[in-house]
């Protein structure tokens, strides 16, 4: 057996079908899945291994024959031995059937449920019960097979018992519960079976059986979506965050897991509950009722009166933000949904804060600013990292709520009138964030 | 019978055939093995023990001490309960007795593929020796009423070396009586 390489980042499920074939048959393979012989998202995108592998994904094998292969499966058949490939072509047909069938009929909805629980896809709560009785379906279709067999095909460990395997790792691992796979009692001793082979061992370590469903945790996700949406405005570099972002997509559960296991840490080494205003002294002006007036109430006549006899300069304080990259809007109704949902990112400021944000002019010819009413001095983003997506991407100003010009962009931002002399551009809708 | 299967152990361990006789105890008859070293061996659990150990493939016996245990006592029942089987009615109570009764062979084996661990042991092979006569007599159907041991026979059947004189017993995979559970 000549040898040979395999490029992957580490820990990749798709990775663990070669690596295992290759326990078993004894081929000498070499993982590179980190720096100086291979780093994700830097060496699978220099001309040499696209020249290579034109695709630029991994898992891919390059042997020491020069012989290059891609797509974990085929990787697989060509490192394992005749035993994984099945004996007889009527055996090797049904290895392939069930290769494909991992391939085409788990992995889809194995991702769609288990991604918003590790935090690296958002929630979708039609798609994760869509896939969870598809999943019920797969499920019974394996159990029924295994009713009667040991293994997948014949009686021996194929290359189908180790692409199921592995297209179900995550799925025993996250979400299948012990209520959620009784009825799949087969399935789960093969399963368990299989796991536990010397040459399973190896590659995958001891794979614990969830014990209670994994859901979608919005925390998680909104920590690990900043590291895409946040440097895209930082950084001149356009190649960079694009290739950021698609590592990310790529890259399946166990990044996620470890980026989390680290937030989970910061997470938990900050006090939970802790009032960010704790230090302030208490404030004669009160958020709440301001806003009921400004709601209920007309603007210029009640709700404006109101918030200038009552507001506390000490204890608050007013800002002036605008987009700072007006020529990359477009489309308004795009703009509007980068106010709202900068909003919604912010769900747990609208205690201490408000804001009436406006969009100006028309399709590609528009900007955005903003009136803020913050509790403090300071700006509240940097009080928690959930907060500190958007507010890069603005350019702020603090106002002084003396000034003939704070009074004036108050009255004008709040009643969504006036004559806007700061933008030079025509009034088109506005959000209130409350 | 209990000598052909110890020959066929040996056989299977890749080890040398030792001398036997057969030693009357009760109603039934005892396999003795004549080692070189010290005295007899007597019983069929006790030889087969004393083989694996010889052909240093003590894994076979149980890694961990639980596994250990679990092959003991299936070596127990082998000879306690299999080897005192005679009427049909037996075999029927050993495989599955009833629902309510989990002690049975066919719901022990309903999530396990091994009968201890998740390797083969000497508790999956004489186990395999002991109800080869019984399993064999079974109609299709009746084999397919006992799924589970139907499963873990076929799969035993077919491991490397573990079968020898014995013929092949055909299972069928795909059920054709569903409506029976």
């Amino acid at each position: 057996m000549v040898g040979g390489t395999l490029y992957t980042y580490p820990d990749n499920w798709r990775a663990y079908k070669p690596l295992i074939a290759a326990q078993y048959s004894g081929f000498p393979i070499t993982v590179a899945s980190s720096a100086p012989e291979f780093q994700f998202g830097v060496t699978n995108k220099t001309a040499e291994f696209l020249k290579k592998f034109p695709l630029g994904k991994v898992p891919a094998f390059e042997g020491n024959d020069g012989f290059c292969l891609f797509e974990s499966s085929a990787i697989a058949h060509y490192v394992g031995n005749d035993a994984l490939r099945g004996a007889s072509r009527l055996d090797q047909a049904q290895v392939l059937q069930w290769v494909s069938f991992a391939d085409n009929h788990i992995v889809p909805p194995a991702s769609a449920w288990v991604f918003p629980t590790l935090g690296i896809m958002q929630f979708n709560k039609q798609a994760s019960e869509q896939a969870k009785e598809e999943m019920k379906l797969i499920l019974t279709t394996l159990d029924g097979h295994l009713q009667s067999r040991t293994f997948l095909v014949g009686e021996r460990i194929t290359l189908a018992d180790i692409a199921v395997t592995c297209s179900l790792l995550w799925l025993y691992k996250q979400v299948l519960d012990p209520s959620f796979r009784q009825p799949f009692g087969n399935v789960t001793r093969w399963f368990v079976t299989c796991v536990n082979q010397p040459q399973f061992r190896v590659v995958l370590g001891e794979v614990k059986l969830c014990d209670k469903m994994a859901q979608f945790d919005a925390k998680k996700f909104a920590e690990l979506q900043p590291k895409k949406e946040t440097p895209k405005k930082e950084k001149p570099v356009k190649e960079q965050p694009q290739q950021k972002k698609e590592k990310e997509e790529k890259k399946p559960a166990p990044a996620a897991e470890e980026d989390l296991d680290e937030s989970e840490k910061a997470l938990a080494a900050e006090p939970k509950s802790k009032d960010p205003y704790a230090h302030l002294p208490k404030s004669s002006f009160i958020m709440d009722e301001f806003k009921r007036k400004y709601s209920n109430e007309d603007t210029l006549s009640v709700a404006l009166p109101y918030f200038w006899e009552h507001f506390d300069k000490e204890g608050w304080s007013i800002w002036y933000s605008e987009y700072r990259f007006p020529n990359e809007l477009t489309q308004t109704f795009m703009s509007c949904n980068l106010i709202t949902g900068m909003f919604q990112r912010l769900d747990k400021l609208r205690k201490t804060g408000f804001a009436s944000v406006i969009l100006f002019g028309t399709n590609n010819d528009s900007s955005i600013s903003g009136v803020w009413v913050f509790r403090g001095q300071d700006l509240a983003f940097t009080l928690s990292e959930d907060w500190q997506i958007d507010y890069e991407s603005y350019n702020w100003r603090k106002l002084d709520p003396d000034s003939e010009e704070c009074k004036t962009l108050v009255k004008e931002y709040f009643c969504w009138e006036g004559e806007f002399k700061n933008t030079g551009k025509a009034f088109n809708q506005g959000k209130i964030f409350k | 019978m209990a000598v052909e299967e110890l020959t066929a152990l040996e056989k299977c361990l890749g080890l040398k055939a030792g001398k036997y006789s057969r030693r009357a105890q009760g109603s039934s008859q005892v396999p003795v093995l004549q080692t070189n070293s010290g005295p007899s061996l007597a019983g069929l659990a006790t030889i087969a023990s004393h083989l694996v150990t010889q052909a240093k493939k003590e894994e076979l016996l149980g890694v961990s001490l639980e596994e250990k245990a679990v092959v003991q006592q299936w070596l127990e029942y082998r000879t306690t309960r299999i080897d005192r089987l005679t009427s049909k009615e037996d075999v029927r109570t050993t495989l599955k007795v009833s629902h309510e009764n989990r002690q049975d062979l066919n719901c022990y084996l309903e999530d396990k593929v091994y009968m201890a661990g998740n390797k083969i042991t000497l508790a999956d092979i004489l186990t395999y020796y002991g109800l080869h006569p019984i399993i064999a007599d079974l109609s299709i159907q009746e084999k397919e009423n006992y799924m589970n041991v139907s499963r873990w026979f076929s799969h035993i059947q077919h491991s490397p070396g573990v079968r020898q004189h014995l013929p092949s017993v055909v299972f069928i995979k795909n059920r054709i009586y569903s409506n029976v559970h």
